[in-house]
């Protein structure tokens, strides 16, 4: 031990003469911290002492800290592929990529550029058709491209753009320019992640981050909110984050930015079109949306005039653009842009329309549907990667749809042949290498291929891009960038400035305070929450009766005690299965909760999001290890205590408004149907000994039935108690009460002076259920008590939900 | 001729819906040179609670309905008066199959009649080995486009048994090709995925056809239903020229167009989304009535 320490001492002595501490970049590839000599570059002189300085358990505290703020926040991007599609957690590279502020700013002039080209050539492709007519678009990657959305032609946006946000993925060259490898114009995502990189990056490096002057995010993001508000026609317009849900991969994201930026997010089937315009579903009746920032894909917007077999659009939505009543960014149809094919072509568009070079050059690009360009790509295959010319994703990150033209050569593949055959379908793009930058890899500094994603927003003063972004980062030391491939890892970018920066936050300044009630709930959210309500009430319901089970079971003489086969009957009706201690419908039962939850992931704290995982991950673990009786009843206790945990962050937490409103009325409906049930199968008097005792144990009434009443357990007294008593939370009269109070605040209680049907039921069921007395209680009453709880929560369906 | 045609499309729904989003593709176009609809309407049972005209990308007029109230059934109606006249059949001006690439890229245009919208994958009819090797068996040395087109209509003609049972809306011109079996839409789809696959510009044609009777016999009123053929591109000089490999005729003044498309899915005379928990059953009646 004393000798490795030696050992380390004698490295870091030997690396304290060298400014760089023993990083090298590769030979012939463009470094971003070290220049071509060699020297490190002044922006990151700080940074790099000081990481100098710091031993390795400082290093590690400080990146813990960082992955400890991703996991609290939840920050996760879904994985396809292997055996089941999982939530990864994602994958931060701790050491930021740092640029000079004067070198970015040479990068966003030249995508400014780009942007305003882009908008140009969509605007052609679903205008006039000028770039097809006079030469400069091959009209088969027009009309042959699936991107191409006919239904989309002649529509002119509301606003008059086609684009609103872009990104861009570009490189560094061996000579240190910028290339762009490829554009995003469909629904670019990331700009939430690059977020989230910059407050974990900052967690773990928060001195060095106050120190060195980096331009803040915030005041993108806000220059891009207040112009989507602009957008709005009308005053009562909502802003949406349409997202295709949560299967999506990045619906974390989704999520997130529209907290962030405090529109609503919706999906598809929240959205219905009336009358040429296009409105939101929710709890108090169709709202008109004016700006949707889309983030599904084009054709899956509308199932009636585009993709037919999109189970996640609006039917009717293309109708709503005809009739220029919606704002939708980036307009319907963008992702023909991002066609590997068009970049052979934007040089001479850029100067048809700009009359000027692209100040940003895209790399190198042969379409195959041309004879020259085939011979140039066949005659030079071994500079070559080979692809599809239709694809939308870059040829390094297309699931290995292109290949690498030495590899053909390798095959023994005519090229010129297969290029012949295949013709207008494939493009040749210069084989390019990227810049490194230093990441940390097994307690040093490596060189790590990067490129960078970019994002551009258009304001109301023209196009903004990003200061900032993040990085890709390589997992290995290739650095062609067709081995960029997904496994690395993502870092911030870092634009430094001399000066002290402009420092932004998008909370509203104090002296434009106002306090906005939060907009109205979608019937979908609202539906979510009511059930999952439900499915938590449920869940501790079912967690209480199988606690007080095993617990006599444990300790009874007899296991066929009438009790025991009693309640197992009664649980048997429910669909839970005494022989399993951790019954699975108990785990479906959660599961349904943690869906239900999963869907409005944007309507509660992480907090109660990793409670609520933890419940269903420690219920499958007992499913499999827990044992009848003792164990069992153990077992239970814990997961009650873990459900309690999830309820009580969510009743802490959680603003009292009309999506709590519905969560609440879905446990009480739940639980008073809970209570009723037990009440009516248990409290009869041919009930089996000790049937009492155990509805107080499961009603939680124990205590309070000893304090309240000077006698045994008997009837009448567990009726009073878990029936009628207004005071105790978990009688059935309580529930009522309860949702009485809920019912009232929400919206459409009184339609035109009137009650609404859910209203006045819920009167009718409170006031008769406040008139019993025990001795009234019967079985037969008990069960039109259930069928009127459910039909309760039927009416607040149609009512709120449909 | 002049013909007045009748169409009734019929849909019963075992569970009543809430409402629904259609759109229809049922009313004959004005094309000129080809055929002119002198009056035309279409009507709804129940009455839809909007309805907008438009014409869409390939000029079809399309009718967008939509209903917010509780139906358990839905009739639309289409009466139109169309003057049809026969396609122009000239000396074949077509030019060899090797000669058709260079007159298609010389074509920069992009509008609704280019052929470029026609030669690709469309998103019915993808790629099928099987039927490019059997359309490149039929395609022989030297001939023109369209002696290849009318030997691909001849030759789905003779290999394909009509059949009503045998494939439905959904089936895809592979499995219609396997089964060599189908209706006017696979035999349609069969064909114009053969002369994609040698790279002539192909397209989907929806419309009426007027049986003729037997002689001395009644017309069969109502035996017919929506019809459908093929169009396609013969190059600069010989244009479009539209066959029918169900009859193996080429499309005459017994073809009343509605629609034009790449495949079924741009020109389906009724595409509809609705919420609905059941099944439900459709009829279709047609009437082509020649008048004077």
């Amino acid at each position: 031990m004393a000798k490795k320490q030696t050992a380390q001492a004698e490295e870091k002595d030997r690396l304290d003469g060298d400014p760089a501490f023993g990083y090298r970049a590769l030979p012939g590839i463009a470094d971003e911290m070290l220049d071509p000599d060699g020297n490190v570059r002044p922006v990151w002189q700080r940074l790099l002492s000081a990481l100098g300085r710091m031993d390795e358990t400082d290093l590690a505290n400080r990146f813990a800290r960082a992955d400890r703020y991703l996991r609290d926040a939840g920050v996760f991007y879904r994985a396809y592929g292997g055996r089941e599609n999982s939530e990864r957690s994602w994958p931060l590279s701790h050491i930021p990529v740092l640029i000079d502020e004067a070198e970015w700013a040479v990068v966003s002039q030249g995508l400014i550029q780009r942007a305003e080209l882009l908008e140009r050539v969509v605007a052609d492709i679903y205008g006039e058709n000028r770039l097809v007519q006079e030469g400069l678009l091959p009209p088969a990657l027009v009309a042959s491209n699936p991107e191409f959305l006919r239904p989309l032609v002649g529509v002119k946006p509301a606003d008059g753009h086609f684009l609103h946000f872009c990104s861009f993925e570009i490189g560094r060259g061996p000579d240190g320019n910028w290339w762009v490898l490829s554009d995003r114009t469909e629904a670019p995502s990331g700009a939430g992640f690059a977020l989230e990189n910059r407050v974990a990056t900052t967690r773990a490096f928060s001195d060095l981050y106050a120190e060195t002057h980096v331009h803040r995010l915030a005041g993108f993001f806000g220059a891009f909110r207040d112009t989507l508000q602009a957008r709005k026609q009308y005053p009562d317009d909502r802003i949406a984050v349409l997202s295709p849900g949560i299967a999506n991969e990045t619906y974390f994201e989704h999520a997130y930015i529209a907290r962030y930026l405090g529109f609503m997010l919706l999906e598809g089937e929240d959205l219905t079109v009336v009358g040429g315009r296009v409105m939101v579903r929710t709890v108090a009746g169709l709202k008109p949306v004016g700006v949707l920032w889309r983030r599904l894909d084009s054709a899956f917007a509308d199932p009636l005039e585009l993709n037919q077999s999109s189970h996640i659009g609006t039917p009717g939505i293309v109708e709503a653009l005809r009739a220029g009543s919606v704002s939708i960014v980036n307009a319907l149809g963008s992702g023909i842009l991002e066609t590997r094919a068009f970049l052979a072509f934007m040089p001479a568009i850029c100067r048809h329309f700009l009359g000027e070079e692209q100040k940003l050059p895209s790399i190198a690009t042969w379409w195959c549907g041309q004879q020259s360009e085939r011979d140039n790509v066949a005659g030079n295959v071994e500079r070559m990667v080979i692809g599809p010319a239709y694809s939308t994703r870059p040829f390094f990150d297309d699931n290995g749809q292109s290949v690498l033209g030495t590899t053909l050569c390798e095959d023994g593949t005519s090229v010129s042949e297969w290029l012949g055959t295949g013709g207008g379908k494939l493009v040749g793009q210069e084989v390019v290498t990227l810049s490194t930058t230093p990441a940390w890899v097994r307690g040093r500094l490596a060189p790590r291929p990067m490129s960078l994603r970019v994002f551009a927003a258009r304001t109301r003063d023209g196009w903004q891009i990003m200061p900032g972004g993040f990085a890709r980062i390589g997992s290995g030391d290739d650095v062609a960038a067709i081995a960029m491939k997904a496994g690395g890892t993502a870092a911030d970018v870092w634009i430094v400035s001399d000066k002290p920066v402009e420092r932004t936050t998008l909370l509203p300044a104090e002296e434009s305070f106002t306090r906005n009630m939060p907009g109205s709930l979608p019937s979908r959210a609202a539906d979510n929450l009511f059930w999952l309500g439900r499915y938590i009430e449920r869940a501790e319901g079912a967690l209480r009766i199988l606690r007080a089970w095993h617990g006599r079971f444990a300790e009874a003489a007899d296991p066929k005690m009438p009790l025991l086969k009693d309640v197992t009957d009664y649980l048997a009706a429910l669909d839970i299965n005494t022989r399993q201690p951790v019954p699975d419908s108990l785990l479906a039962n959660i599961d349904s909760a943690l869906f239900s939850a999963g869907n409005i992931r944007d309507r509660f704290s992480p907090d109660g999001w990793l409670a609520l995982n933890d419940l269903s991950r420690t219920a499958r673990k007992f499913h499999v290890t827990v044992q009848a009786g003792d164990d069992a009843t153990h077992a239970m206790t814990i997961l009650l205590r873990k459900l309690a945990g999830f309820a009580g962050l969510v009743h802490e937490n959680m603003y009292r408004f009309t999506g709590w409103r519905f969560l609440s009325i879905g446990r009480y409906i739940e639980r008073g149907l809970h209570m009723t049930r037990l009440l009516g199968h248990m409290s009869g008097p041919e009930a089996p000994d000790g049937a009492y005792d155990m509805l107080l144990e499961i009603g939680d009434s124990v205590m309070t039935h000893r304090r309240r009443y000077n006698v045994n357990t008997a009837a009448l007294t567990v009726t009073d108690l878990l029936a009628l008593d207004p005071l105790n939370p978990r009688s059935v009269l309580y529930q009522l009460n309860e949702i009485k109070t809920e019912v009232e605040l929400l919206p459409n209680a009184f339609v035109n002076g009137q009650m609404s049907p859910f209203y006045r039921e819920t009167m009718r069921l409170h006031s008769g259920l406040a008139v019993m007395t025990p001795e009234t209680m019967t079985p037969t009453v008990y069960k039109q008590l259930e069928r009127d709880l459910e039909r309760l929560s039927d009416l607040l369906a149609q009512t709120y939900l449909g | 001729m002049l013909y007045d045609i009748n169409l009734k499309i019929t849909y019963g729904y075992e569970v009543p819906i809430a409402g629904g989003r259609h759109l229809v593709r049922v009313l004959p176009a004005s094309i000129p040179g080809r055929q002119r609809l002198v009056v035309g309407s279409i009507g709804c049972q129940p009455t839809p609670g909007e309805r907008v005209e438009s014409v869409d990308f390939f000029a079809n007029p399309t009718t967008s309905i939509l209903f917010r109230s509780v139906h358990d059934s839905l009739a639309i109606r289409m009466q139109a008066r169309v003057q049809v006249d026969a396609q122009a059949l000239t000396a074949d001006l077509t030019p060899p199959l090797a000669g058709l690439p260079s007159q298609l890229a010389a074509c920069w245009s992009v509008d609704a009649e280019s052929p470029h919208h026609f030669v690709g994958p469309s998103p019915l009819l993808p790629d099928a080995p099987e039927i490019a090797a059997y359309a490149h068996a039929i395609a022989g040395e030297g001939m023109t486009v369209r002696q290849i087109g009318t030997a691909i209509c001849e030759r789905v003609h003779r290999d394909f048994i009509y059949d009503t049972e045998a494939t439905t809306v959904n089936t895809t011109a592979a499995e219609a090709f396997k089964l060599k079996r189908g209706v006017c839409q696979d035999f349609a789809h069969v064909m114009i995925v053969a002369l994609r696959s040698l790279g002539i510009p192909a397209g989907y044609v929806s419309g009426f056809l007027r049986t003729l009777p037997p002689p001395g016999k009644e017309r069969l009123e109502g035996a017919d239903a929506m019809h459908a053929w093929v169009r396609f591109w013969c190059g600069t000089a010989g244009g479009w020229m539209e066959l029918d490999p169900t009859n193996n005729i080429p499309a005459s003044t017994d073809h009343i167009v509605v629609g034009h498309g790449r495949d079924y899915g741009d020109v389906a005379p009724v595409i509809g989304v609705l919420k609905s928990y059941g099944s439900h059953t459709t009829e279709q009646a047609v009437d082509v009535i020649p008048v004077g």
